[in-house]
């Protein structure tokens, strides 16, 4: 009891700061009377007065905070001002909360002795009950009528949205990681594949010019060596021979030795190859050179070793 | 095939026969190629003009390749044509042991052998029975098709793979044992050149192999060589080569064909360097009085390689290279001052005696 003694000063003195904002709007002195009596409730502390005066007050604010619970906007607007008032004295209630709840229920003990008081409860108690199905039939109306929001996910409950979405994050961390691998995998494949510029860089440049370095050195090599025996048939030649089969050994000589444009032009219808192939196969007096040819050849085959290596030591 | 047989010096005893009487000749002349071709068919190692050993490769894959690099093998492949396998068939259950047992009969002495581990691309150079082995990490590479795509007109010819690439070995110089022996292998991997009977029309691909000393990079290029006659006009040339008649319509005389200026192009002086004067006619335009051109083209593949270790055995066998990095570092230091002198020497293989222009008659 001492703790409930105990709590109502600072609720009064909670809803005293509150009241004279309010009581301006207010026009009617109710709130005053409100006031008197929480003076009066706080001022006497006999238990006995205070259970029974009290408790006609606290029904009535009962029966108001059950309306109000029970209501739904629409339908109270009817008498404001005492809502309002009440949402006052709300204020007053939340503040002791802890009393009224503990003096509730003791009032009511009183008043199921009571008969009136009694009465008036049952009554509160039915219309609390259709006006709760009202209620519920309103809320679930408005909720069936709500445009739901463009959620990906549908109408769910939180729980199982926040469950789907795992699951959907799950999986995309997997699908990411999956595509990962085969990017990874793929790098690894390709790893050291590079595709080159369009244009020739400076390195290749220099790679060119050495490789081209290369090959003419070895042109020229062997057009020297080649050359060099070349010359040997013509020697043989200013002795009265005369060749048509072109041997490559032989055309560099040709080259040098070709004055005549005839015979320039002879060396170009003999060039294409295989002698029975050629227009001038078997016609004339080139059967004839085709021996010697083939003697001068000899004779160069044999000579030409000697005289490359007396040529080179 | 006849000129082959007649420039052949080797082959002198048989064409000398040949030479007595024209029928005769013929006829004695082809014996010696199908001698030649049956020859070839039990002894598919060696050549037919001078009896010596074709190094032949195998390029293969060891464990599973991704897409890139198996169309890099294949690259390869093409590279080393013609005396390889285009179309080698490996299975996953091929260990080393089964090629080196189908190496020998066929006369394969040289195994290009690409690896893919988790760093990156492995190639390994190795010869057949014995070794050594060269491992090189592929730090990058392209393809022939990148290549090709990268350029304006890619140009690669199904004739320029009848023969052996030329190999040039450049920045190789004074350097210490395995560069040594690595070039030594690339001087081997193709037939030898011999400069004195050599058609020059059978060079028409390059493979350099640049040696970068300061990146301890080797770079890889393939190249076609292509040949150009030195001061005639571009239209003169697609004459040539076209053999179709041009479109004079513009012109009032004959003459303006041949005076009137082209496009710019044509007036790019050609570079001193690069011309040479031909020992013989490669083709129309390109004859043995007039100097031509050379003209390089990349064909691919391309890689950038980096000597990582040598093997004595074929994949197997003492490490030799990367034991001695930090010796051979300070030996190549020491070496690289004298060598700046003299540094852009190329190893080209000259003269080893051996021809192989053969091929190319059949």
């Amino acid at each position: 009891m001492a703790a409930t003694v105990a709590a109502p000063p600072p609720a009064a003195m909670a809803a005293a700061p509150g009241n004279p904002h309010k009581r301006k709007k207010q026009p009617k002195g109710k709130g005053r009377g409100n006031t008197g009596k929480n003076k009066k409730l706080k001022g006497p502390d006999d238990a006995v007065r205070r259970r029974r005066k009290p408790s006609s007050k606290f029904i009535k604010l009962l029966e108001k905070r059950a309306r109000d619970y029970n209501s739904d906007d629409d339908e109270e607007v009817d008498h404001p001002p005492p809502r309002r008032q009440h949402a006052e004295g709300g204020d007053a209630a939340v503040d002791g909360d802890d009393n009224d709840d503990q003096e509730a229920p003791s009032s009511e003990e009183e008043a199921s002795s009571s008969g009136d008081e009694s009465g008036e409860e049952e009554k509160a108690a039915v219309t609390r009950f259709e006006q709760g199905c009202r209620a519920f039939r309103v809320a679930f109306t408005k909720i069936m009528s709500k445009k739901l929001p463009d959620d990906p996910l549908g109408p769910i409950l939180s729980a199982h949205k926040k469950l789907v979405a795992a699951k959907l994050a799950e999986e995309a961390d997997e699908h990411k990681s999956k595509g990962e691998a085969r990017k990874e995998k793929r790098i690894a494949a390709e790893k050291g594949h590079v595709i080159p510029e369009n244009h020739i860089n400076n390195k290749e440049k220099m790679l060119i010019k050495v490789a081209t370095q290369g090959v003419v050195r070895l042109f020229n090599e062997v057009s020297k060596r080649q050359t060099r025996k070349g010359l040997n048939p013509s020697r043989t030649k200013a002795l009265g021979r005369e060749k048509t089969l072109s041997v490559p050994s032989n055309q560099g000589q040709k080259g040098q030795a070709s004055s005549s444009f005839s015979k320039h032009i002879g060396k170009d219808e003999d060039e294409p190859g295989w002698a029975p192939l050629r227009d001038t196969y078997m016609l004339g007096s080139k059967l004839k050179d085709w021996d010697k040819v083939q003697d001068s050849d000899v004779a160069k085959q044999t000579e030409v070793p000697l005289d490359n290596f007396s040529d080179d030591e | 095939m006849a000129r082959v047989r007649n420039s052949g010096r080797r082959g002198g005893g048989s064409s000398g026969g040949g030479g007595k009487g024209k029928g005769k000749g013929k006829g004695k002349w082809k014996m010696p190629a199908s001698v030649a071709r049956k020859q070839q068919a039990v002894m598919a190692n060696v050549d037919q003009v001078t009896g010596e050993r074709i190094p032949k490769s195998f390029v293969f894959s060891r464990g599973k390749l991704p897409t890139t690099l198996r169309h890099l093998q294949q690259d390869l492949r093409k590279l080393m044509l013609p005396y390889t396998a285009l179309k080698l068939k490996e299975k996953k259950r091929n260990n080393l042991k089964d090629f080196v047992n189908v190496a020998s009969p066929l006369g394969v002495t040289h195994f290009l052998i690409l690896s893919n581990p988790k760093s990156l691309p492995h190639l390994r150079f190795a010869k057949s029975p014995q070794g050594p082995t060269y491992t090189c990490q592929i730090e990058e590479y392209a393809l022939a098709a990148d290549i090709a795509n990268s350029q304006k007109r890619p140009r690669s010819p199904a004739e320029i793979f009848k023969n052996s690439p030329l190999v040039v070995l450049s920045g190789f110089n004074g350097l210490g044992e395995p560069f040594k022996s690595f070039v030594t292998f690339f001087r081997h991997l193709v037939p030898a050149i011999d400069t004195e009977t050599v058609k020059l029309s059978t060079c028409q691909r390059i493979l350099l192999l640049q040696y970068d000393k300061e990146k301890e990079i080797i770079d890889f290029r393939h190249y076609s060589i292509k040949l150009q006659p030195v001061g005639v006009s571009r239209k003169i040339r697609k004459l040539m080569q076209n053999n179709q008649v041009p479109d004079l319509r513009d012109l009032k005389d004959v003459s303006d064909f041949v005076t009137k200026a082209g496009y710019g192009s044509e007036s790019e002086p050609d570079d001193e360097a690069a011309c040479v004067s031909l020992a013989s006619d490669i083709d129309k335009l390109n004859r043995a009085s007039r100097k031509s051109a050379v003209r390089l083209q990349e064909i691919g593949p391309r890689m950038t390689m980096r000597l990582v270790k040598v093997e004595s055995g074929l994949c197997s066998g003492d490490i030799l290279y990367p034991e001695s990095v930090g010796k051979e570092d300070v030996a190549k230091k020491g070496q690289e001052d004298e060598e700046e002198i003299d540094d852009d020497e190329d190893m080209i293989e000259l003269g080893d005696g051996s021809e192989d222009e053969s091929e190319d008659e059949d």
